[in-house]
């Protein structure tokens, strides 16, 4: 059932006579122009949460933000390693669940390795991306995320919005004890270095936990907790 | 808090940056009555010229040009909102004052564009014919009260004729030509039906315009403007001046909603309504449709200015009115006055203002309703009210007791339908089990 809409009522007398309600109405208008008028604006983003006698609620967009809820899609990033290589492995896992056809890879291999590649290229078309989240989903090394929570930033110039993975490898690293190159050393990783970043390694999930949270401002344990005081 | 000393102090600026202009108005006026006498002119043509500059050019036009900023900005306070403070003038965006500037720019430098078919004299005289008799109604508003300065005696009035209020009525029904020849030469059936709306909804409501201030006429025995604004000072009811709000409230709201559909803006806006209904300045661009709009603020002022003066008192400052005629220098005493008359000016701006974003719009039938069944007959019964009253007590107390009957019940049913409670919705479709 949409909407069930008011019916009309017959007007009172008050309201047929109109001038009345016209000076109530003054009255109501008045009060806002003057609170907004001579208080200022709680610049708090959170509308809901503003204090003072202005009603306003405007949000100076550019200058202040709302940030964004958990679990937004922003802006992709290499997730980087300790060391400040990007985790990927050029396995072309998202490049071939992209749906838009908007991620660009060539694999390298590194040298003196057998075994391990990595990106020499690694582009997103963003004007292409589609913001599905599939490449996310699809990477087997937790090597690309969209936990940035921003958007891609406007530019003037079409090739702006191409990202490589110069622009990418940003944000956080991340390491995981069953990281192979943790586990077996890797000519790229010095041996100095290797052993900080199996010290600051963390075990695998294979529940969602805050740990793994791959949004800043998630909390599994939070919204655990909110469903316990439902109770559910 | 920062904001509202800030503000308190705008507004206190404002007030003294009034009475400062006016005392500079006065000046100005009395040096070029002097020039006059020296060219051996009459004094009063050299104080009409300053007058002609200052009140109408810098007075009326700064306010109307910076009322197409207010619009922007007051409304935005009403609605919770910012407003128009994109430019800045070194990061401070100066209350959307330089908006002014860009709007200008950008009317002047449209293109020019017009219907190929249109009849091009007229359409090009339209602008003219609507902004030009709104121009010159400033003329008869009497700004400031008559004072000696440099040895003549100067008013703050371009002109104040003998037929005064017939003077306004003349001049703002001319400015119906504007509106229905903008429609008709530009050769559009759509601008040629706004014309056509235009011009019914100001000839009809010119009707009630006139018969409002008959009252007036008779309660103060005359059709000057500045004569009126004198008698306003005379004390009835006690220490009470006869203010015209007093005597004659219905006709004030009577001439109050005429002259708001004579300037045909929301809720009157049939004739043109930006988003909504074609109207007569279609085919016009540039700085052509620029007058039109422009036109359209100007009425404000226009009507701001007179209904000041014929029912606020006019340049009487009204509170203090004895001490501060006894304690300032003349001159002072008439700038502050002038000032007082351009502060009650901007709130009655702003009062429009309000108004406009206030109301919806009515139907057209409503428009015409509201014209010939309710405000004329409501003139009419004021006109005999009044003259009865008059005729009863010519020292206008029965009146004044009349209007502030009036006032009171007024007040009384608006502070009651502010204080109601929302009409329960009826039973019946609630129980039927609607509303999910």
């Amino acid at each position: 059932m949409p909407y069930d809409l008011p019916h009309d009522r017959p007007l009172t007398l008050r309201e047929r006579i109109y001038l009345p309600e016209v000076l109530a109405g003054l009255g109501i208008v008045t009060r806002h122009f003057l609170r907004n008028l001579f208080f200022s604006r709680d610049a708090n983003p959170d509308i809901l949460a503003r204090k003072g006698l202005s009603q306003n609620v405007t949000v100076q967009y550019p200058e202040e933000k709302q940030p964004y809820p958990p679990g937004y899609r922003g802006l992709h990033r290499l997730v980087p390693r300790e060391d400040g290589k990007p985790r990927c492995v050029a396995c072309y896992m998202c490049a071939t669940a992209c749906p838009a056809q908007c991620i660009y890879i060539e694999a390298g291999e590194v040298p003196g390795d057998p075994i391990e590649k990595y990106p020499t290229k690694f582009v997103i078309d963003e004007l292409r991306c589609v913001v599905c989240g599939f490449c996310v989903e699809a990477c087997p090394k937790d090597a690309i995320r969209m936990d940035t929570g921003e958007h891609a930033p406007p530019s003037y110039e079409r090739k702006d919005q191409i990202w490589d993975e110069k622009r990418l490898l940003r944000g956080a690293p991340v390491s995981y004890q069953y990281d192979p190159w943790l586990r077996r050393g890797a000519p790229s990783i010095p041996p100095a270095d290797l052993e900080k970043m199996r010290a600051a390694a963390k075990p695998f999930h294979t529940v969602a936990t805050d740990e793994a949270s791959q949004t800043p401002g998630f909390s599994v344990k939070a919204l655990a907790a909110e469903a316990k005081s439902r109770g559910r | 808090m920062k904001r509202f000393v800030g503000m308190v102090i705008t507004l206190g600026a404002l007030l003294a940056g009034l009475v400062a202009l006016s005392y500079a108005f006065y000046l100005a006026a009395g040096f070029c009555a002097g020039v006059a006498v020296r060219w051996g002119a009459p004094p009063s043509y050299g104080a009409a010229v300053a007058n002609i500059v200052t009140l109408m050019l810098v007075v009326m036009m700064v306010t109307g040009s910076l009322l197409t900023v207010a619009e922007r900005k007051w409304s935005a306070l009403m609605q919770n909102r910012i407003g128009a403070n994109r430019i800045t003038v070194f990061g401070n965006p100066l209350g959307g004052i330089p908006y002014l500037l860009a709007d200008a720019l950008k009317m002047l430098t449209k293109e020019a564009t017009g219907a190929a078919s249109r009849s091009k004299f007229l359409y090009e005289l339209a602008p003219f014919l609507s902004f030009v008799p709104v121009f010159v109604l400033f003329a008869v508003i009497p700004v400031g009260p008559e004072v000696e300065v440099l040895g003549h005696r100067i008013s703050l009035v371009v002109a104040s004729p003998d037929a005064g209020l017939i003077y306004i009525f003349a001049i703002s029904s001319l400015a119906v030509y504007g509106t229905s020849l903008a429609g008709w030469a530009s050769n559009n059936k759509l601008g040629l039906l706004g014309g056509v709306r235009a011009s019914s909804q100001m000839i009809g409501y010119e009707v009630s315009l006139g018969l409002s201030l008959v009252g007036l006429m008779m309660a103060y025995r005359t059709l000057r403007l500045d004569e009126m604004v004198v008698a306003q000072g005379d004390a009835v009811l006690g220490p009470v001046p006869a203010l015209g709000i007093l005597l004659q409230p219905a006709a004030f709201l009577i001439f109050f909603a005429s002259a708001f559909a004579e300037t045909k803006r929301a809720p009157f806006d049939l004739p043109e309504g930006e988003s909504e209904i074609v109207g007569y300045f279609v085919e016009y661009s540039g700085m052509k449709f620029g007058m039109m709009f422009l036109a359209e603020f100007i009425e404000i002022v226009i009507l701001a200015g007179i209904v000041a003066a014929l029912f606020l008192g006019g340049w009487h400052p009204v509170l203090f009115e004895g001490w501060l005629r006894a304690s300032l220098p003349p001159v002072w005493f008439a700038a502050v006055g002038a000032g007082a008359f351009l502060a009650k000016m901007i709130v009655l701006c702003w009062l429009q203002l309000t108004i406009r974003w206030l109301l919806p719009r009515f139907r057209y039938d409503q428009i015409q309703t509201l014209c010939w069944k309710m405000l004329l007959p409501a003139g009419l019964v004021n006109v005999f009210v009044t003259g009865a009253a008059i005729l009863l007590d010519p020292s206008l107390q029965l009146l004044a007791w009349i209007g502030l009957a009036e006032i009171v019940v007024l007040v009384a049913i608006s502070a009651a339908a502010a204080r109601a409670p929302a009409q329960p919705e009826p039973a019946a479709h609630l129980a039927a089990g609607h509303g999910h």
